[in-house]
């Protein structure tokens, strides 16, 4: 009950925001050809949304290609750097500090030596995801306990079993945290790539739609992506909390 | 001592390869570091790309409009929201379901209703910057004993005292957390902005350089700013470090 008044409250709350936004567009508060009223927008969700979807899927299909380098690259090195001590003193603070660089300053370049298609956005969504993985990974992997290990290997177990049954669940949360966190960044990634040097792609396309003054499609098309990776999100971090009762 | 030479040995190597790939490559294309400081007095001197200073000064305006507001509305948003927890009950999860959303997206929008000056910039730098900063309040405030709360009550301290002596200490270093990054993400908001599409500002120096096939220069600029973004973040980081030596 307490959730469904919550919710209840939650609803409520966004209805009557788009109601005052509605109003606001009608009353001419806010000029229509900037501000498209909420009902404008409803009208062009069907087509743009017919248009969107093959759009969406390239650009989900660029984020997930560098999801996946991100990944592969980022979770190996993160526990590698996590669980070498010397190692993560020494290289850290670079990776740090690579983390805290804005990623779109190199996005031109990257476009220039690849072009403008889909190895450019792949590349960034790779690069905006990779260095959150590995600071992630390697700050989860430099918490597990090393007396977990110790009493493992004293117990007389063997390499590959310390690996499996000792660091593995110790290191997953991380990694599993990781992989829902890259997935953001990813899809930033390669929405920047197609708004900043794309041909084609949701970024691409809505960055036509704005400097053309399309603003109920716009709107529309940010409504799609919002609710798709709000969607992503939530569906991993349902797999989260599936992966990490089997711990 | 030793993690230092190491550190800087990385570094070197780092750089070494970067000039020796450069070099065997198309220089067109790749920029070896020694390229770096004469590309840098060009960008300084020439006539090929507009005047650096006046586009450094916006583009710092804009970055701390950005974080003012930034700061602004996440205080009074994550303050409202924490301490009436009925409303916080309800809202807290909306926001954290926006938070979910890649920002840039909002971009396009915020360029078509506020134009291609600095005004969307600041709007999209403060909409960066206001997340992380209401959430660590909204942490900040989850992190504050109640039993603390309800014995200054109880034995008479006003509502600022009780603000100033028992909730700000407890909550100062994760909100101290959230200021920085909200900070870092500003100035992200304000540099994509620019890039994506602006008349001036450091961005529009950048993609300029760019879009004239000046890697060189380009590549200068993108060091330059890279190297004045991590100052800007180790500065935040030294006043989040007095914050919690301050609490501890």
């Amino acid at each position: 009950m307490d959730r469904l008044k919550l919710l209840g409250w939650q609803v409520l709350s966004v209805a009557i925001l788009v109601l005052a936004w509605e109003a606001a567009v009608r009353w001419r508060l806010v000029d229509p050809l900037f501000v498209p009223a909420p009902s404008a927008i409803l009208g062009v969700l069907r087509t743009t949304g017919g248009e969107a979807l093959p759009r969406l899927g390239d650009t989900l299909l660029k984020t997930l290609l560098g999801y996946a380098l991100a990944i592969g690259a980022g979770v190996p090195s993160g526990i590698v750097l996590g669980s070498r001590p010397t190692a993560h003193a020494v290289v850290m603070p670079y990776i740090v500090a690579l983390y805290g660089v804005p990623k779109i300053l190199v996005l031109p370049w990257i476009a220039l030596i690849f072009g403008i298609g889909l190895s450019t956005a792949v590349l960034s969504a790779a690069v905006f995801a990779l260095f959150p993985v590995v600071v992630l990974v390697a700050a989860g992997t430099r918490d597990v306990d090393p007396a977990l290990v110790t009493v493992a290997a004293s117990m007389g177990a063997s390499r590959v079993q310390i690996a499996r049954k000792v660091l593995l669940p110790a290191v997953l949360p991380s990694v599993l945290t990781a992989m829902r966190v890259a997935m953001v960044f990813a899809l930033l990634g390669a929405l920047i790539a197609e708004m900043l040097a794309g041909n084609r792609g949701m970024g691409f396309q809505m960055q036509r739609m704005a400097l053309a003054f399309r603003a109920a499609e716009l709107f529309a098309a940010t409504v799609i992506v919002s609710v798709v990776s709000i969607a992503v999100v939530l569906f991993l971090e349902h797999l989260n909390r599936r992966l990490g009762r089997w711990r | 001592m030793r993690v230092w030479l190491w550190r800087s040995a990385v570094l070197v190597v780092a750089l070494a390869v970067w000039e020796i790939s450069a070099r065997m490559l198309n220089p067109m294309l790749y920029v070896g570091p020694s390229r770096l400081p004469a590309a840098l007095g060009r960008v300084l001197s020439t006539r090929d790309l507009p005047p650096l200073p006046g586009h450094l000064w916006l583009t710092l305006s804009e970055i701390a409009a950005a974080y003012a507001f930034a700061i602004a509305g996440g205080l009074w948003v994550g303050f409202l929201l924490g301490l009436r927890q009925s409303l916080g009950r309800v809202y807290e999860p909306l926001l954290a379901t926006l938070y979910a959303v890649p920002s840039v997206i909002w971009y396009p929008s915020l360029m078509l209703f506020l134009g291609l000056g600095p005004a969307s910039k600041i709007a999209f730098g403060f909409l960066l910057g206001f997340f992380p900063v209401t959430l660590a309040v909204l942490a900040g405030i989850r992190q504050v004993p109640a039993a603390l709360v309800t014995v200054a009550v109880s034995m008479g301290a006003r509502p600022f005292t009780v603000f100033r002596k028992v909730m700000l200490p407890a909550m100062a270093s994760t909100l101290a957390g959230g200021l920085r990054t909200g900070l870092a993400l500003s100035v992200v908001g304000v540099l994509v902005g620019e890039l994506l599409g602006a008349r001036a500002g450091l961005g529009y120096v950048i993609n300029y350089a760019y879009g004239l096939m000046m890697t060189a220069e380009y590549a200068a600029l993108v060091v330059l700013v890279a190297v004045a973004v991590l100052l800007l973040d180790g500065a935040a980081a030294l006043v989040e470090q007095r914050v919690k030596t301050w609490t501890a």
